[in-house]
């Protein structure tokens, strides 16, 4: 009898302390490894912007750091299946992703940027892609920005996993679409020959999604938290200067 | 065009091979798994099991007729949409549980046409002499078909090594996933592919030769 009472009282205390348990589980954090210079690799080696600051939070919060790499089109399936808790690939807030997801406070302030072939002299802006081919990332925010425009069926617009960079540099496509960060990166630090095309022409901002669901919004508190220490003590500040020479983390 | 940057490729070289085992992983699991698999469809499908024969086409007609990436999409994300619990159900899972299906369909098929190849003469004269249907398979109709089958079923090997190439889709990053990344880092595209291509060739010819030493040896009672 006393044993059934110790094993229940066990395996009560077990179903009790699971959610607590959580709690010090590692974060899965899920990312592409392939948007220079947001997450990609490098002899091995998982680095870059995002890296850094999950990294930073991750310490704040005093919880460990999981990072799964996928292609793009299959973090949102690994964040709703599951097997992730969050996505830090430079995530846009949108209204539709909004309605599935909840979203940290922003931690990137940017804008959308038209990218040419260096001496394209055709296209100054997103006015002119009136008739061009245009490049986005699959699944990315920019290919929503690009339809929005009045002109929109007007542009035939290219969908990518990766390599949108190289296929413009080619000439196979007119224009790529991109936030204006990682675009000056990629042209300043890499060997392609791309030039900006005008002004950024849309505000951007970029969170962390969690599942709407009890585990998801404690873990958004906790990110929030988190960051907002990081941002007083000047730490989102450094990170961001140390990869852009600007701070990008303030509107 | 700018000149191939060799001090890169032969850098990669050390970082890609790490995760060589992991494709071959995928693959050797995925093999045996699917063999086990062909073998138990292809003698339903013989001995017109009833029942197991008509469920036993259905599933090779359905693993067949659709494309590998479409259900490991429907394994990995379908699954545990469906039931939740079902997200135990990790990339290299998926990724397995995927080859071993598509492959086992396409097998089954080559391993069934090998037994029916097996001279009707040789069952007539194992029968004649008292054998049990299982004994005639096992000592008889496998050892002959096995010879018959193992040029294409090392053919399906092949293509399912060259298959785990679509394992990054899930997360799991072997060879491609790896290449992939390296090459997004350094936008040094044909470098990275180039030298994982060269890997996948040469893990294949290694598999060619051993095929041909295996056919060798299979093929020594019938050399005269």
């Amino acid at each position: 009898m006393k044993t059934l009472l110790i094993g229940t009282l066990f395996a009560l205390s077990l179903l009790a302390g699971a959610p607590l348990h959580a709690q010090d589980d590692p974060v899965r954090v899920g990312m592409s490894g392939q948007y220079f210079p947001f997450t990609f690799v490098e002899q091995d080696q998982l680095k870059g912007f995002d890296v850094d600051i999950m990294d930073a939070i991750g310490k704040e919060m005093g919880r460990e750091i999981q990072y799964e790499t996928a292609n793009f089109s299959g973090l949102f399936g690994m964040l709703e299946s599951g097997r992730i808790d969050t996505v830090a690939n430079q995530i846009t807030i949108t209204e539709d992703r909004k309605k599935a997801y909840l979203f940290s406070e922003p931690y990137v302030y940017d804008g959308a940027q038209v990218v040419v072939r260096e001496g394209n002299d055709e296209i100054q802006g997103v006015e002119d892609l009136k008739g061009k081919t245009v490049a986005v990332n699959l699944g990315s925010n920019f290919e929503a920005l690009l339809r929005e425009l009045p002109y929109a069926d007007e542009i035939d617009i290219k969908t990518y996993e990766s390599n949108l960079e190289r296929d413009t540099a080619l000439g196979r496509v007119d224009a790529f679409v991109m936030d204006r960060v990682s675009a000056a990166q990629i042209i300043k630090e890499k060997p392609l020959p791309l030039e900006l095309a005008g002004e950024p022409f849309s505000k951007i901002t970029n969170a962390y999604p969690f599942r709407d669901t009890e585990d998801g919004r404690a873990l958004r508190d906790e990110v929030n938290k988190a960051m907002a220490a990081l941002r007083d003590e000047g730490t989102l500040k450094s990170i961001s200067e140390k990869w852009f020479g600007t701070d990008i983390t303030r509107p | 065009m700018d000149v191939l940057n060799f001090e890169y490729m032969i850098g990669l070289v050390p970082v890609l091979l790490r995760y060589l085992p992991l494709t071959l992983q995928l693959a050797g699991i995925g093999m045996v798994l699917a063999l086990i698999l062909a073998c138990l469809f292809a003698v339903v499908r013989v001995l017109r099991i009833p029942v197991l024969n008509q469920l036993t086409i259905v599933f090779i007609s359905f693993f067949r007729g659709t494309p590998l990436l479409v259900q490991l999409f429907l394994f990995y994300y379908g699954l545990p949409q469906l039931v939740s619990a079902l997200t135990v159900i990790d990339g290299i899972t998926a990724t397995i549980m995927g080859l071993t299906m598509h492959f086992s369909a396409y097998m089954a098929e080559s391993i069934r046409a090998a037994i029916v190849g097996v001279d009707r003469s040789q069952t007539e004269a194992a029968l004649s002499i008292g054998m049990t249907n299982g004994q005639l398979m096992r000592r008889i109709v496998l050892p002959q078909a096995t010879r018959v089958a193992l040029p294409t079923l090392m053919n399906y090997f092949i293509d399912m090594i060259k298959a785990t190439s679509l394992a990054f889709t899930l997360g799991v990053t072997e060879l491609m996933g790896a290449t992939q990344k390296e090459a997004a880092g350094s936008f040094l595209y044909f470098e990275a592919f180039i030298v994982a291509a060269i890997m996948y060739w040469v893990v294949v010819e290694i598999l060619s030769k051993l095929q041909n030493y295996l056919e060798f040896r299979l093929n020594k009672a019938y050399s005269r």
